[in-house]
């Protein structure tokens, strides 16, 4: 993936595949010199100078990634998407939005949502440990009395009752700032088992706020570059809807 | 107009015909469901991915879309990656709470066993 912190992360380039994330190298080419970028190739129509995708969405591989995001999202709600995003954050956008995308193309029926189920799972699971545990440590903490002998604690399996069963009022609703960088592999299996649904936001009271995008990116450009390259090359290559195949990337630059 | 219209169709100000393949699923009295996935991913994709699914699996389906779409309309950068990255940072402290739960446990096996042999 192409360095610096001032180039345009394309997701082509730098996330979806190969090609340059430069704003001025290959990657994220529009209608011009560098001949039409992937989502207009993808489209099969003109890429005009100022092609909102163009910056993020190379010639080479980029239009794979688009596909999915076309068959999911549409192309005019993706654009009108973008459009209503501050500039210097349509490159998060495009990466999440590819992601989405993916993901959805992969489980039509939980798309993400399942991802974000298996990670609940895995957090009420820890939390039952460490519930178990802090209790279990209390009870070695407690003082024992001197005429009985303490009970010599032997490792025992750990027992928890099972997780409740989930619905989305468990799930966070309002982000505070975050690292994408963070988001690591989805679980290789995820969980798409039966969920009610229910609105996110009554489990806290209140919906996320656009402050909740008010993201730490700290490594801005890199971190994103780092998210796509997670995101996007843990999923494998290019979902099954590109229409050019699975392209070779080189994902790491 | 039929009165017994779903939301969706409501929403798109057309007759709702007998099979229509959002009436099971936008109930009349939520117009903010549909509002919110058409806004994100448009009428036709959404009919076309039900159309796609077992009739037993789409409802599970829309709720899903329902939830990415409401995540995306509060956040339009991150959407419900946002909560992924909450979760596994969630995840990272906890895993961080539940071995130091262990190493203190361990401390006081050896004071206890220490204890016992005096």
């Amino acid at each position: 993936m192409s360095g610096g912190g001032n180039t345009i992360p394309s997701v082509g380039g730098a996330g979806c595949g190969g090609g340059g994330g430069s704003s001025s190298g290959g990657g994220g080419s529009s209608g011009g010199g560098g001949g039409p970028c992937g989502a207009c190739k993808f489209l099969r129509r003109k890429c005009v100078p100022g092609c909102i995708f163009a910056p993020y969405f190379d010639s080479e591989q980029g239009s794979a990634y688009f596909a999915a995001v076309h068959k999911v999202f549409g192309a005019s709600n993706v654009s009108k998407l973008l459009l209503h995003i501050p500039v210097h954050r349509r490159a998060d956008a495009v990466v999440t939005i590819c992601y989405e995308a993916q993901a959805r193309i992969r489980d039509p029926i939980y798309g993400c949502v399942a991802h974000i189920f298996a990670l609940q799972q895995q957090v009420v699971n820890l939390q039952a440990e460490v519930s178990y545990l802090q209790s279990h440590l209390a009870s070695l903490e407690l003082p024992q009395p001197q005429t009985r002998p303490p009970p010599i604690t032997q490792p025992q399996p750990l027992f928890f009752t099972p997780p409740p069963p989930l619905s989305i009022t468990d799930l966070p609703a309002s982000v505070s700032p975050y690292d994408l960088a963070t988001i690591v592999d989805p679980p290789t299996s995820w969980a798409t088992q039966q969920r009610r649904f229910v609105d996110p936001r009554n489990q806290y009271g209140g919906s996320s706020s656009s402050s909740s995008a008010a993201v730490g990116l700290g490594g801005g450009n890199s971190d994103l570059q780092a998210l796509a390259h997670e995101l996007l090359h843990r999923q494998g290559s290019p979902p099954p809807a590109a229409t050019d195949g699975s392209p070779s990337r080189s994902m790491s630059r | 107009m039929n009165p017994k219209r779903c939301a969706a169709c409501k929403y798109l100000r057309r007759r709702c015909p007998k099979d229509c393949i959002f009436s099971p699923y936008f109930p009349p009295n939520d117009p903010d469901k549909f509002a919110c996935i058409h806004r994100i991913y448009g009428a036709g994709n959404v009919s076309k991915m039900l159309q796609q699914l077992p009739v037993q699996t789409r409802a599970e389906a829309v709720e899903s879309l329902s939830f990415e779409a409401k995540c995306r309309v509060e956040d339009p950068v991150y959407g419900c990656v946002g909560i992924i990255s909450l979760l596994q940072t969630q995840i990272r402290k906890t895993q961080t709470l539940l071995a130091k739960t262990q190493a203190e446990i361990a401390v006081a096996q050896t004071k206890h066993s220490q204890h016992t042999n005096l």
